[in-house]
Order: C-alpha cells, then structure tokens, then sequence
C-alpha cells in the first residue's frame, strides 16, 4: 500500500509540502532579482509540484531495498541513476516550461541559463529530501510488519499451547467407565444407560467448551458436576462431594476446562487412594475485582505427592498465565489429609481481554 | 480352581463375578476391597488364582504381590492401565487384562491360569526379590516400602525411613524411632532408592542424608554418624567418599 497515495489527507498535505518548496524557489528568484515575484511563483510552484509527483513512484523502489538486505553498492547506485534521472527530466520540464510562459508572453526578461544553477541545486535538494522521506517511511513500515508478525507468532505459539493444554482428559477415566457400563448392563440396564448418556453429555460438554477460550463459571461447574456423577458410579460412597458458589460467581468467565483437570486429579490423587474414600469440595466467590475458586480433597497423608499431579498443575498454572500473566494466581496447600488449590483470577462476566497478548 | 477376585471399585468386582459365574470349574473364593484385605485373604483362604488390580488404595497390586511373596496364588492383574505390562510378567503373572474386560479375554486368561497351575514354576522363592523390585512404578525411585509383621502390613513412605541395617538375610528399616524387619537384601533396596537420598554409608548400613547431624571421625579411615534424634552409625572409608559426592 502507497503510504501517500492511498490515503487522501496525506496525499494533499504531502503535495501542500511541494508547493511550499515550490514558493521558497520563488522567492530565491524574486531576490536574486531574475524576474518578478508573481512571475517566479508562476513559474516555480508547478515545478516543484511536478517534481513531488515524479518522486510517488520512487516508493516501490524504496520499498524493496531494505538498508540491511541490499548491499550498499546497489543501493547508492540505484539511488544515484534514479536521482539523476528524475532531476534531468524535471529540468527538461522546467525548460520546457519558461518557453511556454515567454510564448504566453508572461515574461518580461529571463534568461533559461542563467536559472540553469540554481535549478540544478533546487532540484538536487528536492530529490534528496523525497528520497529521505519515502526511505524512512518505508522503514517504520518494515518495523511495523516485523512486530505485527511477531505478535502473530505469538498468538499462534500459545493457541497451540492452549490447545495441548486443554487434551489433558485421561484415557483411562474413559476405560474405567467403561468397565463400570459393561458392569451394570448385567445386573442394573437403566443404570447402565444413565451412565452411557452421563458420558456422552460429558464428552459433547468436553469438546464444546474446548473449542472456546473462556465460558462462565456456571458451565465449568455442569461439566464438573456431570463428570463426577460418572466417578459416583465407579467410586459409590467413597466419593462424597460439595459445591458451594456464589450467585455472583457464576456468570463470571472462566478458561474453558481449567477446573475440570483439577477435579480430575482430587478424585485419581486423592479419594482413588483412600479406602473409605473422602470428600471434594469446589468453592468459588467473587472477592473485589477478583473471582477466588478453591478445589480442595481429602488425600491419604502418608501418600507422597505425586508426579503427575505436579503436571497437571503445572498445565493449570500455564494456562493463567498465558491468558492473564499477572493479574491471576495460583495457590496449592498441602496439608497431611487435605489438598487444596486456589485460583484467583480477574472477575469478569464477559469474555475477558485474554486473546490479546499482554504488553 | 478357587479364584480371589481383588479391586478397589465394587462394581469392577461384581463384573468379574457375574463373568466367571459361567465358567464351570471356577469357584469364587473371595473377593477384597483393598490390598490389605488382599493379602490377609490370600493366605487365608485356600485360593489358586487372583484377578489383581494394580492401583489401589494404599497397596497397589504389586506391593501385595511383594507381600505375599513366595505364598501368592497365580496372579491375572486387571487394570486399565496398560503401561504395567512389561513388569506384570517380569514377575510371572499368568496373564493382564485391560478395563474394559472383554469376556472372551477373560476366559483365554483362565485357560492360561489352568495350563499353570497343572504345571507350576520352577522356584517361586527365587522369583519373590523380582517381585519386590518390580513393585515400583516404571520410571521412578520407591515412594514407599511394604513391610508385613505377622498379619500386620505397614506401608512406610520413604521419606520417614531414617537408615537401613543389613542382619543376616534380612533387612531392619528405621523409621519413626521404630524398627521393621523385612526379607530382602541390602543391594537390592539400593538399587530401588533415590541415591539423592539413600546413601551406602557401610557395609550393611544406608542412610537417609536428610536425617544426618554431624559426622565424627571414629578411627584412622572410620567415622560415625550421628543422626538427628541422637543414634549413630558406623561409616567406612568408601561410604564417606559416597556421601561426600551426594552432599556436594
């Protein structure tokens, strides 16, 4: 894209410029005391106008020579032949021109030669400075694609990421259900087909929400919700839990699948390993500008912290930072018998400012 | 056949049950809920085959393997796990099956239990150090050691192991101002422990570095360790120079 072209305001402050230059060549006539004032700006502002539309063109040159891709030969040569020839056609014009005016009898004296300098050095200038100005133009234009790109490169890494993050379902929730189906078909069919339609609705949820970067609270809460009713089936009584959220928590946008995970590890890390099982409990309320969200479990004591559970919560804490950097938390207390996570995040009930990356 | 059925999940439990209630030579000789319950029921009960799940709470299925070591029945591990296969018959299971289990894989798996029972392997006892070496999860340092005491099992994190003693052919785990005997060797453990942690101090004593408080040279090329609840153990020349390279 021309930037003084394309754009109607700079193309007519741009040719005011050369009418300025045109009127300073006018008034260096007018004092050198080769014609009139009403005589030189006759003739010189068309000039000048007419050397600021010769240059336009040199843009595209410009454009394609950047200082640190072209070596520095080709570049002062290309400069220098388009110079020269810019500047002997607009003296040709300008000869050209004064014949005109003194057949239009406008004249009253002027010799062509004795201008013929001060032309040549008018011109020189205006080439020059049209160069410098289309040149750095043309390199603001080359810094501003490098950082668009970058923040598009950017955005691609962590959509990429965000999407790595969010397949984190383990298979093995789905081969444990399925155990739990094949089970009940032989001894309680409805229940087996309460099981089969818990499933799809968590797996229809699963991939809806995946698709967005953010949903309210209040559907995280479905998901979670649906998905330990399925662990109900396989778990029984050793699987109690509670959920207590505010109203006004939940509309508040969350990222899509961030507690779901954390549910997922307070049942295989937590009530899986204890033999008469324990209680989950998901709190979430709105503090200030804040949405404060506590998954919490009861867990054996004597059981050391395991790996994979230090992943998954590594993906959580990734996942806040990539959307909010530093305006989220994450919080993880490991007191014997009881495991909790804090999250706090921006209270927002719209789709939170995420996707743009933070500068 | 008498087959043990043991899974922490009740219905995983009653699947098997209603799948081997068809087969006729199979009769079901109990079913447990839990490692512990595992281990007290497999050598109580005449049983010649247990469907084992492998995680559990507190006991996973090969720490009740390592348990019953030499006394185990035929062991079928059941889990949806896949990636415990290769240890699973690094201690000569019968045969693995995943969640969900499919009949037909069922019975195949029987017939297997069958084929070895009529015709046992060789030495059971030499294969009980395999089992406890095969007891830890692929990849990691042991987070826990399973020691039994007559009917009573402990299951010790390693992290309150404060030092191992070597006598005779067994091995005495401090832990907790207590004492635990357990069948095993000194160089087997070692292989199994975190070095970080475990260090071959002597002959026949490791120790936990975390536990240590100051060390005092006993004689020429000896030393003494003293632990922080105030014990303290004999250190050799090389088991100084081990130390010395974990602690720097």
């Amino acid at each position: 894209m021309h930037p003084i072209l394309s754009f109607r305001g700079r193309f007519l402050g741009y040719l005011l410029l050369w009418v300025t230059f045109g009127a300073l060549l006018a008034g260096i006539i007018a004092v050198t005391g080769e014609a009139s004032l009403h005589w030189a700006e006759l003739f010189a502002i068309p000039l000048a106008v007419l050397m600021g539309l010769q240059c336009l063109p040199c843009w595209y040159l410009v454009r394609g020579m950047a200082p640190d891709e072209v070596p520095a030969w080709r570049l002062v040569g290309t400069w220098t032949g388009t110079s020269f020839v810019l500047l002997s056609v607009w003296l040709g014009a300008a000869t050209l021109w004064i014949r005109v005016l003194k057949a239009f009898d406008q004249i009253p004296l002027v010799d062509p030669g004795t201008l013929m300098p001060l032309l040549v050095f008018a011109g020189c200038v205006g080439v020059l400075l049209a160069m410098l100005g289309l040149s750095s133009s043309a390199a603001s234009e080359r810094s501003r694609d490098a950082e668009r790109r970058a923040l598009e490169l950017r955005a691609y890494a962590r959509e990429a990421e965000m999407s790595f993050l969010r397949r984190q379902l383990d298979p093995h929730f789905l081969f444990n259900s399925l155990n739990s189906v094949a089970a009940l078909i032989g001894s309680d069919a409805i229940a087996a087909r309460r099981m089969c339609l818990l499933m799809a609705d968590f797996f229809r949820k699963s991939l809806k929400f995946s698709a967005q970067q953010t949903i309210a609270l209040s559907d995280e809460l479905t998901l979670i919700e649906t998905f330990l009713a399925i662990e109900e089936v396989r778990f029984g009584d050793r699987l109690r839990r509670s959920v207590e959220v505010t109203a006004e928590a939940m509309p508040m946008r969350v990222p899509a699948l961030l507690l779901q995970p954390l549910v997922e590890n307070a049942v295989h890390h937590g009530i899986a390993h204890l033999i008469d099982g324990g209680e989950i409990k998901v709190r979430a309320k709105v503090r200030g500008h804040l949405l404060d969200i506590v998954v919490e479990n009861t867990c054996d004591a004597d059981r050391p912290a395991s790996r994979s559970t230090g992943l998954g919560l590594a993906n959580v804490r990734g996942r806040l930072e990539s959307m909010y950097g530093i305006r989220a938390s994450m919080d993880v207390e490991n007191t014997p018998g009881v495991f909790r996570v804090l999250l706090a995040l921006p209270a927002s009930p719209t789709e939170a400012p995420s996707a743009r990356p933070d500068r | 056949m008498r087959v043990l059925i043991v899974d922490d999940e009740a219905l995983a439990r009653s699947y098997l049950v209603e799948q081997l209630a068809g087969v006729a030579d199979v009769e079901i000789a109990g079913q447990a809920a839990n490692g512990f319950d595992a281990v007290k029921m497999a050598e109580e009960l005449p049983c010649d085959l247990m469907l084992l799940d492998v995680q559990m709470p507190k006991l996973s299925g090969f720490e009740v393997m390592e348990l019953l070591g030499a006394r185990a029945p035929a062991v079928i591990f059941v889990t949806a796990h896949d990636e415990f296969a290769v240890q699973a018959f690094q201690i000569h299971a019968v045969d693995y099956l995943l969640k969900p289990i499919e009949p037909a894989r069922l019975l195949q798996a029987l017939q297997r239990a069958r084929e070895r029972l009529h015709d046992p392997l060789p030495d059971r006892a030499t294969l009980s150090g395999q089992v406890a070496l095969a007891a830890r999860p692929p990849g990691q340092w042991l987070e826990r050691v399973v020691i039994r005491e007559g009917t009573r099992v402990h299951v010790l994190g390693t992290h309150t192991v404060d030092f191992i003693e070597a006598e005779d052919d067994y091995l005495v785990i401090a832990a907790g101002g207590k004492r635990y005997r357990k069948q095993q060797t000194l160089a087997q453990l070692e292989t199994q422990l975190d070095p970080a942690r475990f260090v071959r101090i002597h002959r026949s004593f490791m120790l936990n570095v975390e536990r240590i408080a100051r060390i005092e040279p006993y004689a020429k090329d000896s030393w003494q360790v003293f632990l922080s609840d105030g014990s303290h153990l004999p250190m050799s020349r090389s088991g100084y120079q081990r130390l010395r390279t974990v602690l720097d």
